[in-house]
């Protein structure tokens, strides 16, 4: 690697982290660029030739987080034991548990998600294709060992269960709860869908 | 419980006698709100300024300072209003419902339809929502009250038919009912799916949650 590709990813690294930091610690509309570059040791116009925006520099931010968690977690799930549902009980709580850490980047990211200006590199909140994998993988092996109907229809069942995960952190954003209490939340919620996925 | 039809009157919210300057203030502030909501659904809330509101309305960016201390309490007041305004279409579509399925797929249907041609604004209104001060959170859920409500007695209702299983937990369920409705809108917004599309899949989503309920 050159000595110019060597400083362009020390560059790319140190804004990320950052960034990271500040949107945590202030919120993501209160950070200005020149408040990342400046944190980040570098110069302002070298923010903009590594990232094309703000929205752009979140997104990779998320990204880099979850695929460290992910190549950790598809090794762990595989050596997980139990039932599926309590698997996938524990999946979910490693989630809340990891993102409640830096609950304040992970509330932009998704406010981010809802916004019209989304850069096509983002990838939204509950649309990890990795994430769904491992739920699908599982609830694809719960037909296997008979825990889940074989007629059930799981790309619904993981719509489902996603869409009761990413709403779960509204009281993240209230304040009024902690990863243990939407951890609690959501065992409730995938034990009442199980109710319904059993063989009759 | 209450049987059909299912219509809780709203209390008046207008004074009996007004001042002319409280009727002049009021003018104000609906002409405000009515100039900001246009420009929300046109643009977004990012893409409106106060100063284009205040252009639209014809008045000063003071005059609308007046009647809301920021943007974002003006994006509030509109938001809590529009929700308010839906509860009627909401309980016109549950009224004559078979089952607790079809009364929750006709309500939220309602509400899809009624949002489709200002995607923007709800859309502005669901990312704000995850960055909300404790008291704008409060004012949104007390002007939400009355369809959560709402949702509580279809499902009820559903018990008492004995076409749901008495002894699950009714309050989870309309949660878990309402936040898939919410997460319906994105799809809408960003897929360009249809609302009779964007309901349909709620309804599924719907499904099984009350599969798992049923008597």
């Amino acid at each position: 690697m050159g000595v110019r590709e060597t400083q362009k990813l020390e560059t790319r690294r140190r804004v990320l982290e950052a960034a990271r930091d500040l949107f945590n610690e202030i919120g993501y509309e209160e950070t200005t660029i020149r408040a990342v570059a400046e944190r980040a040791g570098v110069s302002v116009g070298s923010v903009f030739t590594t990232f094309a925006s703000k929205a752009d520099i979140l997104s990779q931010v998320m990204d880099d987080r979850v695929e460290a968690l992910y190549s950790e977690l598809e090794h762990v799930a595989r050596h997980m034991r139990g039932s599926v549902l309590d698997r996938l009980c524990s999946l979910f709580s490693i989630h809340y548990d990891f993102e409640c850490r830096r609950v304040r980047l992970f509330l932009a990211h998704i406010a981010a998600s809802f916004s019209p200006s989304l850069e096509a590199t983002t990838i939204p909140y509950g649309r990890n294709q990795r994430f769904r994998g491992m739920i699908i993988d599982m609830l694809h092996e719960g037909q296997v060992k008979g825990e889940v109907r074989a007629d059930a229809d799981l790309d619904l069942i993981l719509d489902t269960l996603m869409g009761a995960y990413a709403w779960n952190y509204r009281l993240a954003a209230t304040g009024s709860a902690d990863h243990v209490v939407m951890t609690g939340i959501m065992e409730r919620q995938i034990t009442l869908i199980f109710h319904g996925l059993m063989p009759r | 419980m209450n049987h059909i039809p299912m219509r809780m009157n709203a209390p008046a919210i207008r004074p009996q006698k007004m001042t002319r300057r409280a009727m002049a203030k009021q003018q104000t502030r609906e002409k405000v709100l009515q100039a900001a909501r246009d420009l929300f659904i046109e643009r977004g809330y990012e893409g409106a300024t106060i100063r284009d509101i205040a252009r639209a309305a014809g008045m000063s960016t003071g005059a609308v300072f007046a009647s809301f201390a920021d943007k974002n309490e003006l994006f509030d007041a509109i938001l809590n209003d529009d929700f308010a305004a839906l509860l009627e279409p909401m309980q016109d579509a549950v009224v004559g419902a078979a089952t607790a399925r079809e009364a929750l797929v006709g309500m939220f249907g309602a509400a899809y339809r009624a949002h489709a041609h200002q995607l923007p604004l709800i859309l502005a209104a669901l990312a704000a929502s995850w960055t909300r001060t404790p008291e704008a959170e409060r004012l949104r859920r007390e002007s939400m009250r009355p369809i959560r409500a709402l949702i509580m007695e279809i499902l009820e209702r559903g018990v008492e038919r004995g076409e749901l299983a008495p002894r699950f937990d009714l309050r989870l369920i309309s949660e878990m009912v309402w936040d898939l409705f919410l997460a319906g809108y994105r799809p809408a917004a960003f897929d360009g799916a249809s609302v009779e599309n964007q309901t349909d899949k709620l309804a599924d989503r719907i499904d099984v949650v009350l599969t798992a309920v049923k008597a």
